[in-house]
């Protein structure tokens, strides 16, 4: 069944211990960021920016009533569209480790269209490198999970907001978690559980979060030629 | 950990069963993502105390001792009782605490009415702090105050003390400032 991530989203209070933990694991260098009018630093993901903790205010006649935060970051999708459709020109571009479901990106991505990758992607993760095309998204701290180590992100949460562990008993825990949250968060749902590796649970319609949130919001998805055809040849691989 | 002849075999086999499936039915082709040793495992480990605030979390600071001997990574303690691993965004960049190329590492000196830094020498600097310390103290000493009281006391010096300093450190300031006569000893964390 492979691994999995859990996002209490009730509990992350924005601190960004996880963007930092993650670009100091990878050793990213620093983006070039300005006061853009939010918090939220820097304003997008990028090729050297694999987690950003995104914030967004709910306006509500005319009063902001909630400031909602969303740490953003790959979904490792069982079925991931980005190696779908990267599949159609580098086979060994776009990798699905076996064992833990990590979506992995390599040097390779240089021979995929950029563009095709993050319009496959329904959560708008990939960015590439404009020097090289490369393309570049989070990796599940491959190298820490197969030596039996947490991700960079998850170890460093100090409120307890993200958890990572066998897929199973994440979405276990995301379900008794969602039952208590709605006691108090009616509306509180989870994100794409069956769909994706990264289970976000949210305290509020997940449209009030971030445009790509959830990949249910984009609507009824037009696919490209090559999405269809992606999607036509694809295999179904055997899930452990 | 040693890293033995036999768990290297099965660490090698645990990264080539990186397996991507593609094409119609299984491709048995193994597409291997190079082989996953960890950065950190030839490394030596030492805990740590984070530098920032007063909570004092517990960190691991693993230092490459085959090549530069220069810290490679620095994160949370699992086993600390105070953080369990966990640390906050200044926490988890105390890497650059260590490695940053804008870290000073010598002494910079702008004279008076320059705007330019030029390198000076540790014992010039000590000793040109040490001359301005004193001047400044002996010019505005004041020993009795204006209703004839005994108070010994320098209204022209400062001090700015930071949560970065240790509490031994943080005697000898005290006492070496007190004995001086300054009153105006502040904290860094107050301002």
């Amino acid at each position: 069944m492979g691994k999995g991530f859990f996002i209490d989203l009730t509990k992350c209070t924005a601190c960004r211990g996880c963007q930092v933990a993650c670009k100091q694991w990878h050793k990213l260098p620093a983006e070039d960021t300005y006061n853009w009018g939010s918090y939220q630093n820097p304003a997008d993901l990028s090729f050297i920016t694999y987690k950003l903790v995104r914030m967004e205010e709910y306006v509500e006649n005319g009063k902001v009533t909630d400031w909602l935060f969303f740490p953003d970051q790959c979904r490792h999708c069982i079925e991931p569209p980005c190696k779908m459709v990267g599949d159609m020109d580098d086979e060994q571009a776009i990798l699905q480790d076996f064992d833990t479901g990590t979506v992995m990106f390599t040097g390779r991505t240089r021979n995929l269209f950029p563009d095709e990758i993050k319009g496959s992607c329904p959560y708008d993760i990939p960015r590439a490198c404009e020097d090289t095309g490369v393309i570049s998204k989070c990796d599940m701290c491959f190298d820490r999970v197969i030596n039996g180590m947490l991700p960079a992100c998850v170890l460093s949460c100090p409120t307890g907001a993200m958890h990572f562990g066998d897929l199973g008993d994440m979405k276990a825990m995301a379900e008794e978690r969602l039952a208590e949250v709605k006691k108090i968060y009616p509306n509180a749902v989870l994100g794409d559980p069956r769909a994706v590796r990264v289970i976000y649970l949210f305290q509020t319609s997940p449209h009030r979060y971030h445009g790509a949130a959830v990949a249910s919001l984009h609507g009824p998805k037009r696919f490209t030629r090559k999405e269809a055809f992606a999607k036509l040849f694809k295999t179904r691989r055997p899930l452990a | 950990m040693k890293l033995g002849r036999r768990e290297f075999i099965n660490l090698s086999a645990t990264a080539t069963a990186v397996t991507a499936f593609t094409g119609l039915g299984i491709n048995l082709q193994p597409s291997t993502v190079k082989a996953q040793l960890l950065k950190i495992h030839w490394a030596k480990e030492t805990t740590s105390i984070c530098c920032y605030c007063s909570v004092g979390c517990g960190v691991l600071v693993h230092t490459d001792e085959s090549g530069t001997g220069r810290c490679i990574n620095i994160e949370g303690d699992p086993d600390h009782p105070i953080n369990e691993g966990s640390l906050c965004a200044k926490g988890a960049a105390l890497y650059q605490v260590v490695e940053n190329e804008n870290r000073l590492t010598k002494v910079m000196y702008r004279a008076p009415y320059t705007d330019k830094w030029v390198e000076a020498p540790w014992s010039w600097a000590l000793s040109q702090i040490a001359k301005k310390v004193k001047e400044a103290r002996d010019a505005t000493f004041v020993e009795k105050n204006d209703q004839g009281q005994v108070v010994n006391r320098t209204d022209g010096i400062a001090h700015v003390g930071s949560a970065e300093i240790e509490n031994e450190d943080n005697w000898f300031l005290q006492a070496m400032q007190r004995s001086m006569g300054l009153v105006y000893i502040e904290h860094q964390a107050r301002i």
